[in-house]
């Protein structure tokens, strides 16, 4: 797949989006939009968040019609009016959110829906045999009859695969499919993606991850604000260029860091704490004025750690200490009680309440400060909200629109103008910039630092290597389970952070 | 809580029924039909309102017909007691009784709030459970028989009537308006006061915006510091204690109380909640909503009735109107979606 094929279009593509234009109401969320998908080749689409990529992706999987425009698969005009349509002219999406039911075997959402059989009686033993085949092909070492729930979001996704390919694929679209995935299960998704281009299978591959775009990538098309705006083949054009083209901008992925002066005491000390089955013998500290950036691969346990700092999961060993004096959160109100505050990883389930609005989401952990005998004061509380949205620089800064339709980078601005008001001592970032764009996560690295440099102690959990060696002073990385060691910022380099990440077999 | 516009199907419906209603039936719009169905409501509309608080957390409390039963024969049993009478008085033992009714109502609720919140059992088990066990302990209580006229041989028969008719001032008394040939109904005039009181505590205090919250989102919740448990503790009393306060104005209007009453009250309750735009998953709802659906349900029965039509077709008609009501909002709400995907476009 590395070498780019001699001629930037060798055949007719499979995919042809021609002036594709969808409006929803307030935004035109594809504006005359071009785009080719061809067989065996992975077509990389990215922006920032609104750009359009989901619409467009919803367009080609037929769950949502373009207002004007046309769509071409293999060179035949088609018109998807629902799902089922694309599928059955072999084009899948595979969203972020997976599309399996947890309760059934993987082999039985591989046939969901075209179980195979007569007079509505299953053959269960064809659809087994068949299904461990296809994911046998696909690399798939886990037992097909376990279900769906109980895989590894790895291991669902190639449920997902093999479903496409049960149903004959001529198009898959993967949706940030590594969001979620570590390293080394990112490596295996990508071989699998190959596997599917030499097969024939035209690729649409969604990502926020540029390095992973230029690894799997043929060509690469960048949208925004609904419009394409770069379309090439991806040896064309570098990182600089194609956040260039993302942002409108030139932006600077900024280290940071600043100097200071020596930090002062520990603020908040973890010793060997340990929770069974989870994390074991996790010490660490941090001061006033400092980012300690919490590394290590998905599943190493670092949220499992924040969680018990911010009390809202107990722990069965070891011992917390907040300003010197002895600190057991029982629940996530008693931490903040204490000062210290958690931004969970998801927003959707754990930041934010949806179907409430930006004011109601940001005064909520305050909610006490804006009450006389229990009655909010409406005008106290809007102000709060409007300051509060201004300091994050929320856009649109409405504080009457509901959580739920804003972008990832604005609810997560949300979330943090929260716990911008409670003023808290402690706050424990999780992955404060997953699934947000470029110029948003620099403007929400800036409000972290912002934070530190007024003298609260930051912690903040990021798979984004870079993300960590813009932001942490000291860099404490985490591997199945325990502390595998610490960096100083002048020291942490993105291999160093990684040899102690990966475990033991992989490191050598 | 739901966007503007789609709150206004069911109000536009309640109208258009009333409208309908009112041309058919001569006589349907009179003051004393009017107020007569007001009166009607009441229960309903107090047992509903406090149901949305329960719903809005996303939780169900199927106990409060039972709890009507059952808080009902105990204040029953209080008003008619020899030992109340003779210490209060009759005037003493009704206010003694109302008393007794609605913490009964209460006890209930904190039972099924405190199983809910702090052991973690599903509201819809908790409440089947209390549901059952309620209308048993009422039956217990009094012996499968209705409490309430005295025997005429009884030595505290004159008092007791006396108790019976201070308690139904309040369950079955009307105060007089000029213009209202009948004065209008107290528990009608109890129910608004208590829509009114309800709409404020959701909207403008931090325990109702806790309740919104913890049926929006109750792990964002959790991390933001609400006291998730005490939260449902509370709607679950509130509930519970609506019912007792309901039992308490049965028991007045109907001179008596009876442990089979109330039965099936609770579907219509979450009926009328839900028909008031109350999502059952929780963090929409209002209490407007109730009162609204609650009059809904009661307008539909009083219209059937002066029609003469037979009872088993209004409560068939009663179903199809509940979907069609429920429908009618959600096609509402389609509209709003398109109207605002047009305004945009423009």
């Amino acid at each position: 797949m590395t070498p780019p094929a001699p001629s930037p279009t060798p055949a007719p593509p499979l995919l042809a989006l021609r002036a594709v234009t969808k409006r929803f109401p307030g935004v035109v969320a594809l504006d005359a939009v071009d785009f080719d998908a061809h067989a065996g080749r992975v077509h990389a689409l990215v922006g920032e968040n609104g750009a359009g990529k989901s619409t467009l992706l919803k367009v080609v999987a037929g769950a949502e019609r373009p207002d004007a425009g046309t769509l071409a698969l293999g060179g035949a005009p088609v018109s998807f009016g629902a799902p089922r349509d694309a599928l059955s002219a072999g084009v899948t999406v595979m969203y972020q959110e997976l599309s399996l039911v947890p309760q059934l075997r993987a082999d039985a959402n591989i046939f969901l829906g075209m179980e195979p059989g007569r007079h509505g009686l299953l053959d269960r033993h064809a659809a087994a045999a068949r299904a461990g085949e296809v994911l046998r092909s696909l690399g798939a070492d886990f037992d097909p009859a376990t279900p769906a729930g109980d895989l590894s979001v790895a291991e669902q996704q190639l449920v997902e695969l093999a479903r496409a390919l049960v149903r004959d694929a001529r198009l898959i679209a993967l949706d940030e499919p590594t969001a979620a995935l570590s390293l080394v299960e990112t490596d295996r998704l990508f071989e699998q993606v190959r596997r599917l281009c030499a097969r024939g299978i035209a690729v649409i591959f969604v990502s926020h991850r540029l390095e992973e775009v230029r690894r799997i990538a043929d060509e690469i098309t960048v949208l925004r604000d609904g419009r394409r705006v770069f379309a090439g083949p991806a040896a064309g054009i570098d990182d600089a260029g194609l956040i260039r083209h993302m942002v409108g901008r030139d932006v600077e992925y900024a280290r940071l860091r600043a100097a200071r002066g020596a930090p002062g005491d520990p603020l908040l000390e973890v010793r060997s704490l340990g929770s069974r089955g989870r994390f074991s013998d996790v010490s660490l500290a941090v001061r006033r004025g400092e980012i300690v950036g919490l590394a290590g691969l998905v599943g190493a346990g670092r949220t499992e750690v924040a969680r018990c700092l911010a009390g809202a999961d107990p722990h069965d060993a070891g011992a917390m200490a907040l300003a010197g004096a002895p600190y057991r959160p029982a629940s996530p109100r008693e931490a903040i009680a204490r000062g210290v505050v958690f931004l969970p990883e998801d927003r959707k389930t754990q930041g934010l309440v949806l179907g409430m609005n930006v004011r109601e989401n940001v005064t909520l952990a305050a909610l006490g400060r804006f009450a006389r005998r229990g009655v909010i004061r409406a005008r106290a509380e809007r102000e709060a909200a409007t300051r509060q949205t201004r300091a994050v620089e929320l856009r649109p800064p409405d504080i009457e629109r509901e959580a739920g339709t804003l972008s990832g980078g604005n609810q997560q601005k949300v979330v943090l103008a929260k716990w911008l008001l409670v003023d808290a001592d402690v706050l424990i970032f999780d992955e404060p910039t997953r699934g947000v764009d470029v110029a948003a996560k620099v403007e929400l690295h800036q409000l972290i630092r912002g934070l530190a440099d007024a003298g609260k102690a930051v912690v903040v959990i990021s798979s984004e290597l870079p993300e960590i060696l813009a932001l942490a002073d000291r860099v404490v990385v985490m591997r199945e389970g325990r502390v595998s060691g610490e960096l100083p910022a002048a020291g942490a380099t993105a291999e160093g952070i990684l040899a102690l990440a990966l475990p033991a077999s992989h490191a050598a | 809580m739901a966007p503007r516009a789609a709150r206004l199907g069911v109000p536009l419906a309640l109208a258009g029924l009333v409208l309908v209603a009112g041309v058919l039936i001569p006589g349907f719009l009179s003051p004393a039909n009017l107020t007569t169905i007001l009166l009607h409501v009441s229960i309903n509309g107090i047992i509903a309102l406090g149901c949305t608080f329960v719903i809005i957390t996303a939780g169900i409390d199927l106990s409060v017909g039972s709890v009507v039963g059952l808080a009902g024969v105990l204040t029953a049993a209080t008003l008619t007691s020899g030992t109340v009478l003779r210490v209060a008085g009759p005037g003493g033992a009704a206010v003694v009784a109302g008393l007794v009714g609605i913490a009964a109502g209460a006890a209930v609720g904190l039972l099924n709030g405190g199983v809910v919140a702090k052991l973690g059992v599903a509201p819809f088990i908790v409440t089947l459970a209390t549901m059952t066990a309620a209308r048993g302990a009422a039956r217990l209580v009094t012996g499968g028989v209705p409490i309430g006229f005295p025997d005429p041989g009884d030595p505290l028969y004159e008092r007791k009537i006396a108790a019976l008719d201070a308690l139904h001032a309040v369950g079955g008394g009307r105060i007089p308006v000029p213009g209202l040939p009948n004065g209008f109904p107290v528990p009608a005039l109890v129910m608004l006061a208590l829509v009114a009181a309800g709409a404020f505590v959701l909207v403008r205090t931090r325990f109702g915006r806790h309740v919104y919250a913890v049926g929006g989102n109750e792990e964002a919740s959790r991390l933001a510091g609400v006291a998730v448990g005490r939260i449902k503790l509370g709607t679950y009393a509130i509930c519970g204690a609506g019912a007792g306060l309901a039992a308490v104005l049965l028991v007045g209007q109907l001179r008596s109380g009876g442990p089979d009453a109330g039965m099936l009250y609770e579907l219509n309750a979450i009926a009328a909640a839900v028909i008031g735009g109350t999502s059952l998953f929780g963090g929409v709802g209002t209490a407007w909503g109730a009162l609204t659906g609650a009059l809904l349900i009661g307008v539909l029965n009083n219209g059937l009735d002066l029609l003469g039509v037979q009872s088993f077709w209004q409560e068939i008609a009663k179903g199809v109107i509940i979907l069609l009501a429920v429908l009618f909002d959600v096609w509402m709400k389609r509209a709003d979606a398109r109207r605002r995907a047009r305004a945009a476009r423009i």
